[in-house]
């Protein structure tokens, strides 16, 4: 009989690896040397506060997690992505990745298509730009044609996308200058504590696998401190698997600037790392992980980004439960249960993104919700539970509600474990959540910190 | 569709409500481990208190969450104040949000820390499964 399981992790989307990371100084020297110019990240501001800082993408692509985008897209290349979903090479891709400039900073710079520029962080040499077009865009119309509309997208999109929406306003206040072409980091920066521990960009998390001897991986996203019922969600969607449950567990967290109100990233990794540490979930089973990204909140949209970098971290299954990266009520709760499970034609999909030409490796695992039962005496199951009446159900703003009125969550909702560590990071910043100073603070210092490294003569003037 | 506003009942708003008709409308949460008192209102009221603050919005089981705590503070005492759970409490406690401005304005930037011993976690976390990379 022929040996049928799954003996290996899935390929990169795209085929191949993206890694752009010079780790040899002397190159990194001969590669500033031929830059033009320098230019220093700055953050995206929305009414003053940080929403996104490029720098965020720069790592991501640097490091394979976007496969097999290598850079900021040129003009066809958005078109492509905002109009069917897809990279020019066919490839499904879901947003669009793009270093902004002010037409102010660009006049300065004076910088054209052939020309190399050097990208600054902290006031370190970070990373370089191979500037292969310039264009403008119109960040609005940019905004608008990447989350969708009622009428263009009736399938999900239930309403217009407006300032109260985080993601459309990082859409909205981009500069409209573009600068596209081909991101290499320089000078790799190091990851600070508490981010150091949980960092696995894939070429890390698959070799890490094949060590544990995982072939059959689940993902669980999150931007969220775990409460009881994001538990028991990950441990049961982990029976998924092939002729047993998933080897392993990875909680992958979206660490970047997010909606004031969300918990701080660094409570978020540590409450996930919290259930293994505590005993709740074995660690040999159980993977924290994060990704840089500033999330949009794109509901299907971002199930999309997240299955490119899941895939690429060598992992076979994906959790989508309700209200997949939602906020608000623009989208359908289910509307990424419903791409995944028949595709979204208006969005360019008329089957499962799996299931499309260019589309992933990666499997979905539509899961309904778990709500905590008194009767059954569990944290059970929509789909199997009948309990009509009597059960609790989960709610994320609810909980960070108890908190901000200063009520302990019982252990039905939170592991007492998981509940301090959130109480540790609040000692620390004097505030449970994200509001506009820890937001201001954390750009500030990022989660890097970038070695020193001279510049070239030339760019010293 | 209806909307839903829950209060979250201590034992110094149970005292509150102690012997009064409101104290049966209390209803048990996750086993019992909460006990909330919920108001029902229209979508529009709904969506009236929703547009008083920032970070407010609708979850998705239709509850009207992340309203501030100061505003929480100011329901229960409508409630106490009316002997009522209709939605003349809500449409009260936003009539009188300019008497509490600055304590919303407050929380926004401080809230007081639990005095809970977390040395058990600072202990867990001293030889971390994961290693700095």
């Amino acid at each position: 009989m022929p040996d049928v399981r799954i003996k290996t992790l899935p390929p990169p989307h795209g085929g191949k690896l993206v890694e752009r990371v010079v780790r040899d100084p002397e190159m990194a020297r001969k590669l500033m040397e031929k830059c033009s110019a320098v230019y220093d990240i700055k953050p995206t501001l929305f009414k003053g506060n940080p929403v996104r800082n490029v720098y965020r993408e720069i790592m991501s692509v640097c490091y394979g997690f976007f496969s097999p985008v290598e850079g900021s897209m040129t003009k066809a290349e958005l078109e492509s992505v905002l109009e069917k979903r897809r990279l020019l090479s066919g490839w499904v891709f879901p947003y669009p990745i793009l270093f902004d400039i002010s037409e102010e900073d660009f006049k300065k710079l004076k910088v054209g298509a052939g020309d190399w520029l050097l990208l600054r962080l902290k006031g370190e040499p970070f990373a370089i730009l191979e500037i292969e077009e310039v264009y403008e865009i119109v960040p609005g119309d940019v905004a608008v044609r990447t989350f969708g509309t009622p009428e263009k997208n009736p399938e999900v999109v239930k309403a217009p996308f407006d300032q109260k929406h985080t993601g459309y306003n990082i859409y909205c206040s981009l500069n409209p200058i573009i600068l596209a072409g081909k991101y290499t980091i320089i000078n790799e920066p190091k990851i600070r504590p508490p981010f150091d521990r949980f960092w696995y960009p894939p070429k890390r998390s698959r070799e890490e696998f094949e060590k544990r001897g995982w072939t059959t991986v689940i993902a669980h996203q999150t931007r969220n401190v775990p409460h009881t019922g994001h538990e028991a969600l990950m441990k049961n969607a982990a029976y998924i698997g092939d002729i047993e449950p998933s080897h392993g567990i990875v909680v992958n967290a979206i660490v970047g600037a997010k909606r004031i109100g969300d918990f701080p990233d660094e409570a978020i990794v540590e409450g996930h790392e919290m259930l293994h540490l505590a005993g709740y979930i074995k660690p040999e089973r159980h993977l924290v992980t994060f990704t840089l990204w500033d999330m949009r909140y794109g509901n299907p949209i971002e199930s999309l980004i997240h299955a490119v970098i899941r895939q690429n971290m060598g992992i076979s299954f994906h959790m989508f439960g309700r209200d997949h990266a939602a906020l608000g009520e623009y989208y359908d709760i289910y509307a990424t249960q419903i791409l995944w499970s028949k595709g979204i034609p208006s969005f360019g999909f008329d089957a499962p993104p799996y299931a499309v030409e260019g589309g992933f490796y990666i499997r979905p695992q539509n899961i309904a919700e778990f709500w905590y039962c008194p009767k059954c005496l569990e944290f059970a199951y929509s789909g199997n539970c009948n309990h009509k009446g009597i059960y609790s159900r989960y709610s994320g703003s609810f909980i960070r509600g108890l908190i901000n009125e200063g009520v302990t969550p019982p252990p039905q909702i939170y592991r007492p474990e998981v509940y301090k560590v959130v109480v540790k990071w609040w000692q620390k910043f004097g505030y449970p959540f994200n509001n506009e100073k820890y937001l201001k603070e954390r750009e500030e210092r990022l989660e890097v910190d970038l070695p020193h490294m001279e510049l070239p003569a030339h760019l010293k003037k | 569709m209806a909307k839903y506003f829950g209060v979250i009942i201590d034992e110094k708003r149970l005292a509150a409500i102690k012997g009064t008709p409101l104290e049966e409308k209390v209803e048990p949460i996750f086993g019992g481990a909460l006990k909330r008192l919920v108001i029902e209102v229209s979508d529009e009221l709904g969506q009236k208190v929703i547009e008083q603050f920032s970070k407010a919005r609708f979850d998705a089981r239709g509850f009207i969450e992340e309203t501030p705590a100061a505003f929480k503070r100011l329901v229960f005492k409508k409630i106490v104040e009316k002997k009522s759970l209709g939605p003349e409490v809500i449409e009260a406690a936003v009539a009188e949000i300019h008497s509490i401005k600055e304590e919303i304005a407050k929380e926004d930037r401080e809230l007081p820390v639990p005095d809970i011993d977390i040395s058990d976690v600072l202990e867990l976390q001293k030889n971390p499964v994961q290693k700095p990379a």
